[in-house]
Parts: structure tokens; C-alpha cells; sequence
């Protein structure tokens, strides 16, 4: 039975710890950030400029993600982990939804989709309202609060192959892969995020973080459609416990894969159909994993 | 003609003299590279190192079911010898050596070997999986200095994964499926020796010359001492830290 | 148990409940001043700022509109209140002490010579003084995931409540943001919203396009500023660029009690679409369409009215275009038209015969042709002789600079505009306009400017202030009490000053 006075320093203690690493890492001062008042974005025809963001990121963005954008807003520390994903921090550049390999930067593309589609159950809102040019503007300003924009160049979108056909062999197969790469270990066998491995996660500052549960009717924070889903494991969740396992599944394999995920999500598909007329049960997490 | 014969010569000795002694100069200089060496002692009690409860994966308890797993933040040996630690010059400046031999990296028994990989800026290493579990290999560096984090899968049989980092820094490792699993890649500048199981190393490839030469160990952190190297030969530069 | 103890016991427990009571409440109070709860609801809850969904607060932006349209939800799956820290209340209090100086002009005041009554004449009356708007309670959000609610109990200055907005919605029905149901008391879908209005004057305060009656009209519930008592379906498109909704309400100018007609109902239809336009940004048009009936005879009993038995309804109309339109970040405009047209019953002064109290309740009930009644269209009266159908044509043109998200100035211009008067040339009886015979062609027209601008110095997440600056000038023709031409004009016109709250 701890005494008050230990749980408090228990409490304080853990606050020092999970503070130090966020107050050493996101150190640019504004001075530093007005040396990048010129960064661009490119999205389409349209040419976003920093300098006239911002007054929409003051608008819109700087209560939570901050006004250096290292999201330390007024209201970040109300937004709990796991339940409540803390908001971005910029100077970072370290970015969850991306078309381009892990530890590369997203594409302008990228930024400008996740600031129009939001993130569902977080706070960041569905921008979609907003101008095709306020939203290239902003993307712009996202990009001057990290200095890996001035050293580096976005990766290389991965190439995803056409979708095919969903049949119920591949959906069989897409088991096959869930079974092999053993994802089951955080997301559970039937996607409800509760594998053995799912209540320490925890993202790259320390703070918990919940895998995805396919099964409650939440729509996949990087998009919903099948292209989002299968970018997810090519691609990784940078600055969180997902990888990326472009190495290690085939393209083909991959939209085996996404069919497979979709037989656990709640909205009506073919994928569901089928997997309820072959009767697909579940991985056996007791089984060795199968090899290639 | 006489004349012309003469200054002909005479260039061609100068040439041979500089050129000889260049050359000389440089096998003198090969020929005088030291070495740094000691040993790195813990003054006190180690802590003890928990048993780890790896029941989350039971094929990382099948591969302890003879040898559990101890935690590795402070391994010391039986006279005092720190495992683990890693020695460089902070104060380095001469060129920088990124050499072309690439060390592995490997997670077996759900467990990383080595559990400290020290390497060079720039240099590439290798990350390969020796369990029949799948692991995700995840480094945590600092973005601020250059090093950008990544995340891969490495299920059983993947192939290895071929890295390297832009700058110095102590990045620490883990594993999001297996949360005991903690590494360390130690990027430094310049020559660098990692100690073994008696405490002892040798940074080999030093040129003669006045430096500071510093100790991490992930618990205790850092400790640093000047030494002189001379030509050709071994400076010793022993390390201790206070145990807690 | 001796009586002594029992009594010294039940004293003690006395005080010890007062004692609970009073931490109870310090608690409350304590609690109360947290982050967590009684403060700026939405911002609160989702930790936007106002400035994300008020252009500045409380006129909504473009993300704001949408925020509403989909039942105060972000959609973020988080929107339900089970996700909400078990201490978050949906509460926002809105209060605005203030200092104003009237001066009404063509004033009929006594005249007095040595203390004894002379006659009267008519000049201008002006006051001043330290004052209170009313008091606005706003608790809204949702009950559960697609289902929203507001309940506004508002208060005049003086202290008495009325439910300003009590509504029950179901959003995004078979899960779609097309189809969404609303129910209750509610402002009608109107983008230049009234109730959002950034003006606070007395003529300022509302858009005279939406209240204008002809002089002499008894048709009071075309007001489409005022909040009615219905049923509304709305629909938009995911980006909210596109928005249509179609609504069915009481003709009762949302007066509760079935007060009013016995069967009179008012169709109200919007639709609009927005366009991005690059560099100035998004620019919206669209239209809206108001076509009712209103009752205008009431059965009597002993000569007075009866409330709720209004029939014999006649029709009125309203419609119009509305424009919102951008030029780049910092200025906008928007333009409200409005071409209205009443039944010449409504014209000639029947109409609503029960006395509204103007809080959504009814006063004493008064029958005609007493003075100061409204006429009751009963069985065998007749429409006098050169009746017409009052119509006009009105105009408010809004247009804002932002300077910045806690600084915004405002202008607006509305202009209301007789095209054909409830008297026509054949009148010699009527009981429209002023009476008598022919209504002069502008007789009620009114043109009307105000500017202000308000600041808020501090901009979170928290609460809003806003100090409030505000002129307003109005002309109205013909209704000054001197009859007959030159027919009087008269102008008023008001300074306010004031600090809005919003905690």
C-alpha cells in the first residue's frame, strides 16, 4: 500500500519523465521559425505560401497544435493518451499518414489530405471546408516549423498496383498474411486490438497509445478507402508502434491483405459476404507462424 | 646544351626528394598511429538486473525456459568490468572514418545481441531476426539532430535490414511487440571501442595527438578523461562509475 | 436517548448540513471555475478555439456552419458525451452590460405653460444610460452519437425567461448528411443568421428585412428573423458546400400554447452552393422562400377572442436571394434580398387579433374595433373598397472587415421599400397603412446603416469578451404622428458601447 506522499512523487516523477524528452526535442525558437517563412507547397495547380498562413493556422490550428507548432497548445494537455492522441507536433517532422516510405517525408499531398479528411477519433477536425488554397497555404506553414524540409526531399510515393477482383481466395490468402507477419499480436485475431501485446504500446514519446480496433465502426485514421489501407502497412504509422511491412508483403499479397481487414471492419462489403459464406474463422495464435 | 642537361637534373632530384619524403612522411605517419585502452570498472554494488516476464509471446519463453532473461542496463562482470560501455573522442576533428564493414544487429530469444552497437556517422549496419516470433524493429533518435526515426516488421525469416545514421547521437531501440526489448545504436565521430565482458576495450587507429576521451554507459551516463597519445604507441585510460 | 442529546444532535445535524451544503457549493463553484466545465461549450469540448468556427464570434464561419449542419459534431466518432471528461457541462452564459444613448425623433409630447397643459408638439426625445442586455443561458450538443439538442432559456433585461430555442435533432439519418430531422422551436435556416447577429443596437440588433410589416399590416408571422415552432429537414453535401433544408412551421411566430391559428402552417425552403474561387476564397449563393397561412379571423367569446381558434387563413409570401462572398482573408459581403407580398386582409389590418406579449406568450386579449386592437375578420365583413396586397422589396447589404480574428468591423445598410401599398388609389374607408384613403407610395419605408466593431483582447478555447461599438441610423417615412402631407419622417438613431461576455 503506497503512502500518499510516494504515489505523488510516483505522479511527478512519471510527469518529469514524459515531459523531459518533449521539452528536449522540440527546441526551434520563432526566430528560428521566421527563417522559413518562404517554404511552399505544391498541391495540384495550386501554390501554397507560408506567409499567408498565417492568420488561418492562428484561426484554426495554434490551440492545440501551438503557436511554434511543437503542439503544445493551450488545450493539449486536456487531450488524454490513449483516448485522446495528443496533437501533432511539427517541428518534428515525423508524420503518421504518408504515401512515401517510413522515415521519409510525406509528399504535400499527403499533408493536404490528412488536413482536409482529419483524423477520426482525435480532435483534428475535417478541414474540408476550408479553400483548396487555404489548405495548400497551411500545408506550407506545416512544412516551415521543421528544418528537414530545408535539408531533404519528400520520399518516393510507393507504387501501388491496380486493385483486383475480390474473390474468396484471396481473402483466404489475405489470412494467410495476417497469420505470417503475425499482426495479431497487437490487433487481436479478430482485429479488436486486444493482442497480447496491445496494452504497452506505447508511441515514439512514451505515451500509451491504443492499436486500431477494426471492429467498432471507427474508419482507419489515414483514409477509408481500400488505396488508405493498404498505404497503412506499406508505409508504416511514423511515431507510432506500426510498421511499415513493405518488406516483408508482396504487392499482390498486400490487397489480399486489405480484403482480409475489411471482413472485420463493421461497414457492409463484398469482403464480409464472402468471408461469412466460407465460414473463415479466425488465426489460431497457438499455431507456429508459417514461413514465406 | 650543357646547361640545359644540368637544370634538368637538378629538377628531377628535387622532384625525387620531395616526393620520397612525402611518401616517406606518410609511412611515418601510418607507422604512427596509437591505440587507446583500459578497462571500464563500476566502484560499488551492481544493481540487480530483474528477471524479465516475457509471458506476452510464449515462443520467447520457450527460448528461456532454461536461461531466463535479465534486463541489460548495467551489466557487470565478476571483478567489476562494465559490459557495454562505449568509449570515443568527443573532441574529434580530423577526418571522418566511416568504415566499410557492417556490424549486425540481431534479435534472438527476443533479446538483442549485441545489446550496445556502437558505429560510425554514415556507416552502414545490418538488423537481422533469429526468432521464430515476428519483431518490429524501431529506432527512437532525436529528429532535432538529423537522425530521422523508422519502424519496420521483421517477421521470422525476413530479410535483413540495411540502415545507417547521419549524425552522432545514443539512439535508443525497442521492440512495440516485445516492450522489454531495449538496444542501443551509439553513432560517434571518429574512432570508438565498445567493452566486453571484462570491462576491457581498445580504440585502435588513433594518430598521435592530445584528446578527450569519453564513456557511456546508458544507466550512468557519461564520464570523460584527457589522454595523450604518442606515436605508435598504447595510451591506457581507465573509467570508473559510482554505482547508485 | 434524553431529549437534551436527541435535540443537541438534531441541532448538530442542522449545521451539519447546512455546513454540507456549503461545501457542496464551494465545490460546485470550484469546479465550476475548472477548464473543464462552464465555459464556451464546443470550444471546450473539442479544444478549438472560437475563432475556428466563428468569423468572429458569434457569426459563424464557413467550418462553423458545417459544425452545425452536422448537429454540433466533428464527426470525429468522439462526438457522443460518453467521450467527454466526466466533469465537461455544455454550458455557455452570454450577458452584455452596456451603455447606450437613444434620440427618437418626431416625438408627440404634452406642452405645459404655468404647470397647466397646453396642447402638445413633437420633437426629438433622446436618453442615455447604463443598461443590461438579456441574458442568454445556451446548453446544446449532443445526447448521443447523431443526436443533437439546444435548449436556450433567454431572459429579457429585466429578469424574464423565455425558451428562445428548444430543439431535438437527428443527424445524418441512414448515415448520411443528407437526411436530418429537426423538431422543436428553432431560428429558421437563414446564412445571414439573426441570431448570430453582430450588432446589438435596438434597430441595429435585428435585420430589418427579416421583420419589415407594412404599416397597418396584422400579419406579424412572416417575420423570418424570429424563432418558429416546427418540424425542419436539412441536407448537405460531406463538405458542406451544398445545402438545401425544407421546414414546416406553426404560422404562430413561435408562440407556444397553440395561441394562434387553429390550422395555419408556413413552409419555409433554403437551398445554396458554395463555389472555391482560388485566392478570394469561398463564395456562396443561394436563395429562400417563406409561403404561409395565417389566421384572421378569431372566434370571440363575450366579444374577446379566443386564443387558438384562429381560421379563415389567408396566404403571405417572402423570398428572396442570399449571397455570401469573399474577397481573400480579410473582407466579405453579404447580400440578402427579400420581395414579400401579404394578403390584402393581412394589408388592411387583420391578422393576428391575440395581443402577443412578445416573449412567445400572449397578453390580455383585447377585441375591436377598440383602438389599439388588432381587427378580428369576422363572419360578414368585407374588404374595403380599393384594398391592394402589400408588397415590397428589401435589401440588406452586410459587409465585414477582419482584421484579425479578435477584431472585425461591420457595415450594413438595409433598405426596405414599398412597391405597392395596402391602400390603393379606390380607397376612401380602408383600414390599412394610416387609414382613410390612397397610402402615399413610400408610406413605411425604411432605410437603415449601422457600423461597429468589436474586439476581443483575449482569443482561447476558454471564454470570449468582446468590447462592443456600435452606431445605427434609421428612416422611416410616414409614420411620424403628424398625418397628412407633408407626411412625417422619422429618424432615430442610437450609440452603443457595451462588454459582451460569453463564458
Amino acid at each position: 500500500m503506497r503512502t500518499r506522499l510516494q504515489r505523488w512523487s510516483l505522479l511527478l516523477g512519471a510527469t518529469a519523465v514524459l515531459a523531459l524528452p518533449m521539452s528536449l526535442w522540440a527546441q526551434l525558437t520563432q526566430y528560428d521559425l521566421n527563417t522559413r517563412l518562404g517554404a511552399e507547397s505544391h498541391i495540384g495547380n495550386t501554390t501554397g505560401h507560408a506567409k499567408d498562413a498565417a492568420l488561418p493556422y492562428r484561426r484554426f490550428c495554434v490551440g492545440c497544435h501551438g503557436p511554434l507548432g511543437d503542439g503544445n497548445g493551450e488545450n493539449a494537455p486536456y487531450m488524454q493518451p490513449p483516448m485522446f492522441q495528443q496533437p501533432r507536433d511539427f517541428q518534428l517532422g515525423v508524420f503518421k499518414c504518408r504515401s512515401t516510405p517510413t522515415g521519409t517525408l510525406p509528399t504535400d499531398q499527403d499533408l493536404y489530405d490528412s488536413i482536409t479528411r482529419g483524423f477520426d477519433r482525435s480532435n483534428m477536425p475535417q478541414w474540408n471546408t476550408l479553400s483548396k488554397q487555404e489548405r495548400a497555404d497551411l500545408v506550407a506553414w506545416v512544412k516551415h516549423f521543421s528544418p528537414r524540409w530545408a535539408n531533404e526531399k519528400p520520399g518516393t510515393p510507393i507504387v501501388i498496383p491496380p486493385e483486383p477482383e475480390v474473390t474468396a481466395d484471396r481473402i483466404k490468402a489475405g489470412r494467410d498474411v495476417f497469420a505470417r507477419v503475425q499482426c495479431w499480436k497487437c490487433h487481436g485475431v479478430q482485429g479488436m486490438a486486444n493482442g497480447p501485446s496491445a496494452s504497452t504500446l506505447t508511441d515514439d514519446l512514451g505515451r500509451p497509445i491504443a492499436a486500431f480496433n477494426f471492429t467498432d465502426g471507427s474508419r482507419p485514421k489515414c483514409g477509408d478507402t481500400d488505396q488508405d489501407v493498404y498505404r497503412i502497412f506499406m508505409t508504416g504509422l511514423d511515431g507510432t508502434p506500426m510498421p511499415s511491412f513493405a518488406d516483408n508483403i508482396k504487392p499482390e499479397e498486400a490487397w489480399d491483405l486489405v480484403f482480409y481487414l475489411r471482413t472485420f471492419m463493421q461497414q457492409k462489403s463484398k469482403e464480409k459476404v464472402l468471408a461469412k459464406q466460407l465460414g473463415l474463422k479466425p488465426v489460431d495464435p497457438n499455431a507456429p507462424a508459417p514461413t514465406q | 646544351m650543357r646547361k640545359q642537361y644540368n637544370s634538368a637534373a637538378l629538377l628531377f632530384t628535387v622532384v625525387f626528394i620531395c616526393g620520397g619524403a612525402l611518401l616517406l612522411s606518410r609511412a611515418v605517419k601510418a607507422a604512427g598511429e596509437g591505440k587507446i585502452t583500459g578497462t571500464v570498472k563500476l566502484d560499488g554494488v551492481a544493481p540487480h538486473m530483474k528477471g524479465i516476464d516475457m509471458s506476452k509471446d510464449p515462443v520467447c519463453v520457450k527460448a528461456h525456459a532454461t536461461d531466463p532473461g535479465h534486463l541489460e542496463t548495467v551489466v557487470a562482470g565478476a571483478n567489476g568490468g562494465l559490459e557495454n560501455v562505449v568509449l570515443y573522442i568527443s573532441d574529434w576533428s580530423g577526418p571522418a572514418t566511416t568504415s566499410t564493414t557492417v556490424p549486425v544487429f540481431d534479435q534472438k530469444n527476443c533479446m538483442y545481441t549485441p545489446h550496445v552497437l556502437a558505429m560510425d556517422v554514415g556507416q552502414t549496419f545490418k538488423v537481422t531476426t533469429s526468432d521464430p516470433t515476428t519483431h518490429n524493429i524501431h529506432p527512437l533518435p532525436n529528429p532535432m539532430t538529423g537522425n530521422i526515426p523508422w519502424n519496420q516488421s521483421q517477421p521470422p525469416n525476413a530479410a535483413p535490414v540495411e540502415k545507417s545514421w547521419k549524425a552522432a547521437e545514443m539512439i535508443p531501440v525497442q521492440c512495440n511487440i516485445h516492450p522489454w526489448m531495449h538496444g542501443w545504436f551509439v553513432v560517434v565521430k571518429g574512432p570508438y571501442a565498445t567493452t566486453d565482458s571484462n570491462g576491457s576495450y581498445t580504440i585502435n587507429n588513433v594518430p598521435p595527438g592530445n584528446y578527450t576521451v569519453t564513456a557511456w554507459q546508458e544507466t550512468y551516463g557519461t564520464t570523460v578523461q584527457k589522454v595523450t597519445v604518442a606515436a605508435g604507441a598504447a595510451a591506457t585510460a581507465d573509467f570508473t562509475f559510482k554505482a547508485k | 436517548m434524553s431529549t437534551l442529546t436527541r435535540s443537541r444532535l438534531g441541532r448538530l445535524s442542522l449545521s451539519t448540513s447546512f455546513l454540507t451544503a456549503a461545501l457542496v457549493l464551494v465545490f460546485l463553484v470550484l469546479s465550476a471555475s475548472q477548464p473543464a466545465s462552464a465555459l464556451p461549450a464546443f470550444a471546450r469540448k473539442y479544444g478549438l478555439r472560437c475563432s475556428a468556427c466563428h468569423e468572429s464570434w458569434p457569426m459563424l464561419n464557413f467550418f462553423g456552419q458545417k459544425f452545425k449542419d452536422n448537429g454540433y459534431q466533428l464527426m470525429n466518432d468522439r462526438d457522443a458525451p460518453i467521450w467527454q471528461n466526466p466533469g465537461y457541462w455544455p454550458v455557455t452564459f452570454r450577458i452584455t452590460p452596456i451603455w447606450h444613448r437613444v434620440s427618437a425623433g418626431k416625438v408627440e409630447v404634452d406642452t405645459y405653460a404655468d404647470g397647466n397643459p397646453t396642447g402638445s408638439t413633437i420633437q426629438r426625445v433622446t436618453s442615455s444610460g447604463f443598461d443590461l442586455s438579456g441574458l442568454d443561458f445556451h446548453t446544446a450538443g449532443t445526447l448521443e452519437k447523431n443526436i443533437s439538442f439546444y435548449l436556450l432559456p433567454s431572459s429579457d433585461s429585466t429578469g424574464a425567461f423565455h425558451f428562445e430555442q428548444v430543439f431535438v435533432r437527428l443527424d445524418n439519418i441512414f448515415h448520411s448528411p443528407w437526411f436530418n430531422i429537426k423538431l422543436g422551436r428553432f431560428e429558421l435556416d437563414n446564412l445571414l443568421s439573426e441570431k448570430r447577429i453582430l450588432t446589438l443596437t435596438g434597430n441595429g440588433g435585428i435585420y430589418q428585412t427579416y421583420h419589415f410589416i407594412p404599416v397597418g399590416d396584422g400579419n406579424i408571422f412572416g417575420q423570418i428573423g424570429d424563432n418558429q415552432l416546427g418540424l425542419e429537414y436539412m441536407g448537405h453535401s460531406v463538405n458542406d458546400r451544398t445545402r438545401v433544408s425544407a421546414a414546416l412551421v406553426s404560422s404562430s411566430d413561435g408562440n407556444v400554447n397553440l395561441s394562434t391559428g387553429a390550422n395555419s402552417y408556413t413552409g419555409y425552403f433554403t437551398g445554396s452552393q458554395a463555389f472555391d474561387t482560388g485566392k478570394l476564397g469561398v463564395q456562396r449563393i443561394g436563395f429562400y422562400a417563406m409561403v404561409g397561412e395565417a389566421a384572421t379571423y378569431y372566434l370571440t367569446q363575450g366579444g374577446v377572442p379566443l386564443g387558438g381558434s384562429g381560421v379563415a387563413n389567408k396566404g403571405f409570401s417572402r423570398e428572396g436571394f442570399v449571397g455570401q462572398f469573399y474577397f481573400g482573408p480579410h473582407v466579405d459581403l453579404t447580400v440578402v434580398t427579400q420581395h414579400g407580398s401579404d394578403n390584402p386582409w393581412f394589408g388592411q389590418g387583420y391578422g393576428n387579433a391575440i395581443l402577443s406579449d412578445g416573449n412567445g406568450g400572449t397578453t390580455a386579449t383585447c377585441s375591436s374595433p377598440l383602438p389599439g386592437c388588432p381587427f378580428n375578420n369576422v363572419p360578414g365583413t368585407a374588404l374595403p373598397v380599393g384594398a391592394q396586397s402589400p408588397t415590397w422589396n428589401g435589401y440588406t447589404f452586410e459587409g465585414h472587415y477582419v482584421y484579425s480574428p479578435q477584431l472585425i468591423f461591420i457595415g450594413r445598410y438595409e433598405v426596405e421599400k414599398m412597391s405597392q401599398q395596402a391602400n390603393g388609389a379606390a380607397c376612401t374607408a380602408c383600414t390599412g397603412g394610416l387609414g382613410g384613403g390612397q397610402s402615399a407610395s413610400n408610406l413605411g419605408n425604411i432605410s437603415s446603416y449601422t457600423i461597429g466593431f468589436r474586439y476581443n483582447p483575449f482569443m482561447t478555447s476558454r471564454a470570449g469578451l468582446a468590447w462592443h461599438n456600435e452606431y445605427n441610423w434609421l428612416h422611416q417615412d410616414g409614420t411620424g404622428p403628424v398625418i397628412g402631407l407633408p407626411y412625417a419622417n422619422i429618424n432615430t438613431s442610437e450609440v452603443l458601447l457595451g462588454l459582451d461576455f460569453d463564458f
